[in-house]
């Protein structure tokens, strides 16, 4: 077994030892490097790492505690604590031998095959996989700059800008206006930002209940529209109130002096505001050539290898496959299929047909949640929808609360998935 | 054997149709995998029941079940009714194999 110790990896400062090391360790076993440890990167190193035949894998990852957006808007509502959203690398290193690296990938090399990490290491592959989730379109919104984010967080990638979320709705005084900026399709978790609001609008309803928020979205319609609605009506009318871009024109540029968000046709102005900007992949994708036109990176949808760059795969929120949607189960699904397509490329194991899937638990109050669950064909080379199905208007509040424990149960079956 | 029966009274039925191409073994570790997004594999329930060693024909007859009605978990509806019934005998055959805490 691989006997070097997350710790003498953690000591490493130079380059030259790390290949050296694992060649000592493992001579003839084939090369992973995956950057990115979130719900893609994670598991696609935890089942390299199951496979019969040896793997040498090693997770680039900055965080030493990688918190999931997913989950992470009970934590806003007070309904959740931090801590329990918060997973760590140990089970990854210690149980299954991945080599876990707290770096940042800086350059891709996919002639020589290797990827050079901020901290100087050179590391070799004969397979990458690349997982690094998502960036904010710069220059999108007038503005909204890295300082504007303290001010008026994002929130959209979980960690302290979460943390400054929830402090700033717990000190914002009853009767103050909360303003979700949405953007337009497609971006990290369809139904996130109507989320957000219909479990801020719980927290608001217990502890300051004259207060109202406002969504401006950039769309004219959202996922799940009818259920939300339903769900606002039923639990907090009058609180939310959704103004889709037909009305109030496009987003444009924010003032951080009055926390402000300007659109084509209006000024809104919040106590507290949460700004979603649009997306594209993240950074490491772009420099390396890995993402198209659009920002995002097109893949294989079998194996979910680069059209650009072979060799290196993609999976995650960064990847434009068909109608799949940008969430953290699918991340998790397209990164079994990109596993076991690298063990049968590099140890010549059985190719396994991709078992593509989505499915989401959304909390519309805390006894109240709603799934969805989609399953995904792919065909002449493109992935579709198989079937797909989504909690109706007429359940009972039984089923909804049945659905929240449900979701809960989800959430720790799902990261042991992934972090072990 | 029992699984058979329901398979063949759900076709009859016209619930299901059968394909004719019979699934490689090695799919079943493919499509466990895809339980595990899930479903503990380690013997702990998480209120969604774990799939560690559950008896193969058990798995078959509820997956059929599933397939056929979405009565019972709209979400299990939508995972059997992708897979064909040599894919179901494939994940079951798998997971009975693959009592807790071994790899899938």
């Amino acid at each position: 077994m691989k006997s070097i110790t997350r710790r003498a990896l953690a000591g490493l400062a130079g380059a030259a030892f790390l290949p050296a090391a694992r060649a000592a360790t493992s001579p003839a076993a084939p090369r992973v490097v995956i950057i990115g440890g979130g719900a893609g990167g994670a598991t696609v190193a935890r089942y390299l790492a199951m496979n019969d035949k040896p793997l040498d894998v090693t997770l680039i990852e900055p965080k030493q505690r990688f918190t999931t957006c997913f989950f992470s808007n009970l934590y806003l509502a007070g309904l959740r604590s931090f801590e329990s959203l918060t997973h760590g690398y140990d089970a990854l290193s210690d149980r299954y031998g991945i080599h876990v690296v707290h770096d940042r990938g800086a350059a891709i090399d996919p002639a020589a095959k290797t990827v050079r990490l901020e901290g100087g290491a050179s590391l070799p592959y004969d397979r990458l996989v690349v997982a690094p989730g998502i960036a904010f379109k710069e220059g999108a919104i007038a503005g909204y700059d890295e300082a504007a984010m303290q001010i008026m967080p994002h929130a959209w990638m979980a960690g302290p800008q979460t943390r400054l979320l929830r402090s700033q709705l717990e000190a914002m005084p009853d009767g103050g206006v909360f303003v979700i900026a949405a953007p337009a399709d497609p971006f990290r978790c369809p139904p996130g930002p109507y989320e957000r609001a219909s479990l801020v609008a719980a927290y608001f309803k217990q502890h300051k209940p004259r207060s109202k928020i406002q969504i401006l979205d950039a769309k004219d319609t959202f996922f799940e529209q009818e259920l939300f609605q339903d769900g606002w009506n039923r639990h907090y009318p009058g609180m939310i109130e959704w103004l889709p871009n037909q009305f109030i024109g496009a987003i444009e540029s924010v003032d951080v002096k009055d926390r402000s968000i300007r659109t084509a046709d209006q000024t809104f102005k919040a106590d507290v505001a949460n700004v979603i900007p649009p997306q594209i992949a993240a950074s490491l994708a772009q420099q390396a050539g890995l993402a198209g036109e659009t920002g995002w990176c097109p893949v294989d949808p079998a194996t979910y290898e680069s059209t650009r760059h072979p060799g290196i795969h993609l999976v995650g929120d960064a990847v434009s496959v068909g109608m799949m949607p940008k969430s953290a189960y699918v991340a998790n699904s397209q990164a079994k299929a990109c596993a076991f397509a690298i063990a049968a490329a590099l140890t010549g194991a059985e190719s396994v047909r991709p078992f593509l899937y989505n499915t989401c638990y959304t909390f519309l109050a805390p006894d109240d949640a709603v799934s969805d669950a989609i399953s995904f064909r792919i065909a002449s080379g493109k992935t579709e929808i198989a079937e797909i199905l989504m909690s109706t208007l007429d359940q009972s509040p039984a089923q909804r609360a049945e659905a929240v424990r449900e979701a809960n149960g989800w959430y720790d079956a799902f990261t042991h998935d992934i972090f072990g | 054997m029992k699984r058979y029966r329901i398979a063949l009274a759900l076709a009859l039925a016209g619930l299901i149709a059968l394909p004719c191409a019979a699934a490689p073994a090695d799919q079943g570790r493919g499509l466990a995998a895809a339980c595990a997004s899930c479903h503990r594999t380690d013997g702990h329930d998480s209120v969604i029941p774990s799939i560690a060693g559950l008896d193969e024909s058990r798995i078959v007859h509820l997956m059929l079940v599933y397939r056929s009605t979405d009565q019972g978990s709209q979400i299990m509806h939508v995972v059997a009714g992708a897979l064909s019934p040599e894919e179901i005998e494939a994940v079951a055959h798998f997971v009975a194999g693959h009592p807790s805490g071994t790899r899938p």
